[in-house]
């Protein structure tokens, strides 16, 4: 019997083969993919997530950890559909980079961040017209949808997206998280966002509050 | 008018000496130039017209850096480095596929070169023409963002961790280039070395210090060791929270720091107390607020809270907090352009 906070030890160490080797152990022993999502990666992702966020650890530390995270995902995802434990997941999210604007480190990482904490989540990728995301939201059942802006020029483009939305009577369906550089609180209460994070690691906790 | 040619106050402010009046060199963007000269004006009629105290070109502005069409729109090109590029709304492009995806592409992957002689003809062009007048600066990218964007950055960074050896190598070579690179245009008359490159996210710096000493600041310092045993100076660009790294990058020994990002919470007077002896300090006029949505009078009193905070016994250059980006208001720049002639004369009594 695998002990799930190994798996966590191993992940929140950066061993990516070892927490791969851990979770097939746990699998093949029958531990229910559930208990290894909840005690052996969200917990770990938790504790990533709170140091990154006190500076205690950067940027090649937190992607290292959801790689890790992302191979045992990978592993255990087929039990979880299988079972169809919506219980089992995070939530649901779109993430997607605004119109006029190709930066997508940020929304990368934030993406990874979800999924090694449970979450489904729909990379939309970048330059997405305010069409396209209502388009997203129309046709799926994403509980947030969050808008990336890195650049000053683009940050209105958060603002076009909500009124979109607004627009075509999607915006009470979905909480709307945005972020980016230049992107503040004072700006996201401005344009009418749900919710502002500074960062992957905040966003995380803020995602999942926002369902909550 | 002032007393100085402009290259003489850049230099006096790099020196960290008093010139007659803080120096301000950047450039606008096309439309504020055509905004404010009409249709047709070329960057050598903003220079002239703004009075600039210096005159830059990029290593990515040049037709060689660019490379080849990879559609019939232009959108995407590949770059010199391999990398696969996508046009977009401001002056400089943005990667978006990375040259060397395993350690086995680098076995086989060239660094441009160096030497072509097409990278270098705006650089004589400007030294021609104002050489002596205005201090001319050659930028270029860190090589820490050339290897982000060369490897892709979540690879890169990973790279730190699970293959530090395969950083050191792939900026090793980066570096070298940097290094032939820096000579040619000094030779050719560039009078400052501006390495461009963000090592800080807006909340801290992207790697740990231990990463930035072991495998970042070596590459900083060496290039510019070169610029500066060459008799050149040499300055830094990074956005971001640097102050847990500021330490380190001084160390490197650079003479000027850009831009003091107040976006990320970095406070002017705070650095000019802290570092000002030791470093010139460029920037920090707001560019994503102010600059950009502000008004004429709020951008007035930003230059006149710039240069209260770090003007005072030399070592400033006015500038903005990242660049004259295309959401700049044209009368913003003019703005920011003057209201530096005005409260910018020393001894500095605003």
């Amino acid at each position: 019997m695998v002990d799930l906070n190994d798996i966590a030890k191993s992940l929140v160490d950066m061993d990516i083969s070892r927490t791969e080797e851990l979770t097939r152990t746990a699998i093949d022993a029958g531990t229910p993919a559930t208990e290894i999502l909840d005690k052996g990666l969200v917990a770990a992702m938790q504790v990533i997530g709170e140091r990154f966020e006190k500076g205690e650890i950067f940027l090649p530390e937190l992607l290292m950890s959801g790689e890790a995270a992302r191979a045992a995902l990978n592993l255990i995802r087929p039990q979880l559909i299988a079972q169809q434990d919506t219980e089992s997941f995070g939530g649901k999210a779109a993430i997607g980079t605004v119109q006029g604007d190709v930066h997508d480190i940020g929304k990368n990482i934030l993406v990874m961040m979800l999924e090694a904490n449970g979450w489904e989540v729909t990379d939309l990728g970048v330059d997405v017209s305010p069409e396209d995301f209502c388009n997203a939201v129309r046709e799926n059942d994403f509980q947030v949808l969050g808008l990336s802006a890195l650049l000053t020029v683009t940050m209105p483009a958060q603002e076009q997206t909500i009124q979109a939305l607004n627009t075509a009577g999607l915006r009470d369906k979905i909480k709307v998280a945005i972020g980016g550089a230049p992107v503040t609180q004072s700006f996201a209460d401005q344009i009418g966002a749900d919710f502002y994070a500074a960062d992957a690691a905040e966003a995380v906790r803020k995602f999942k509050a926002s369902i909550s | 008018m002032g007393t100085m040619t402009g290259a003489e106050r850049m230099f006096t402010t790099l020196h960290l000496k008093e010139p007659d009046r803080v120096p301000v060199y950047e450039g606008p963007n096309r439309n504020i130039r055509e905004t404010v000269l009409g249709p047709g004006s070329t960057a050598h009629d903003a220079i002239e017209h703004f009075d600039l105290d210096g005159v830059g070109m990029d290593d990515r502005s040049t037709p060689v850096w660019r490379g080849e069409n990879l559609d019939a729109s232009g959108l995407f090109f590949k770059n010199q480095w391999g990398t696969i590029n996508r046009v977009t709304s401001e002056s400089l492009p943005h990667p978006v596929e990375g040259a060397i995806k395993s350690e086995k592409d680098l076995d086989t992957w060239q660094p441009p070169d160096p030497d072509d002689p097409r990278r270098y003809q705006f650089l004589k062009e400007i030294v021609k023409r104002y050489k002596g007048q205005r201090a001319i600066i050659a930028s270029f990218q860190d090589p820490f963002n050339v290897a982000n964007e060369v490897r892709g950055a979540s690879n890169h960074y990973m790279d730190f961790v699970r293959n530090p050896e395969l950083v050191d190598r792939l900026s090793g070579l980066i570096r070298d280039y940097y290094l032939r690179y820096i000579t040619n245009c000094i030779e050719i008359g560039a009078d400052i070395i501006h390495i461009t490159g963000d090592y800080a996210t807006t909340k801290w710096p992207m790697l740990s210090r231990e990463h930035f000493v072991r495998h970042v600041i070596p590459v900083l310092k060496s290039l510019v060791d070169h610029a500066r045993n060459l008799g050149v100076y040499a300055t830094k660009h990074t956005d971001g929270n640097i102050m847990p790294i500021i330490d380190l990058i001084i160390d490197a020994g650079i003479q000027g720091l850009h831009p003091i990002d107040p976006v990320a919470g970095m406070d002017l007077g705070v650095v000019k107390k802290q570092y000002g002896d030791c470093i010139c300090l460029m920037g920090n006029v707001n560019c994503a607020y102010t600059l950009t949505w502000g008004t004429i009078e709020e951008v007035g009193g930003e230059v006149k809270r710039c240069i209260q905070q770090a003007a005072p016994g030399g070592g400033y250059i006015l500038m903005s907090s990242n660049s004259i980006h295309s959401a700049v208001k044209p009368e913003n720049y003019v703005e920011m352009i003057r209201a530096c002639r005005e409260y910018g004369q020393y001894p500095i009594s605003v």
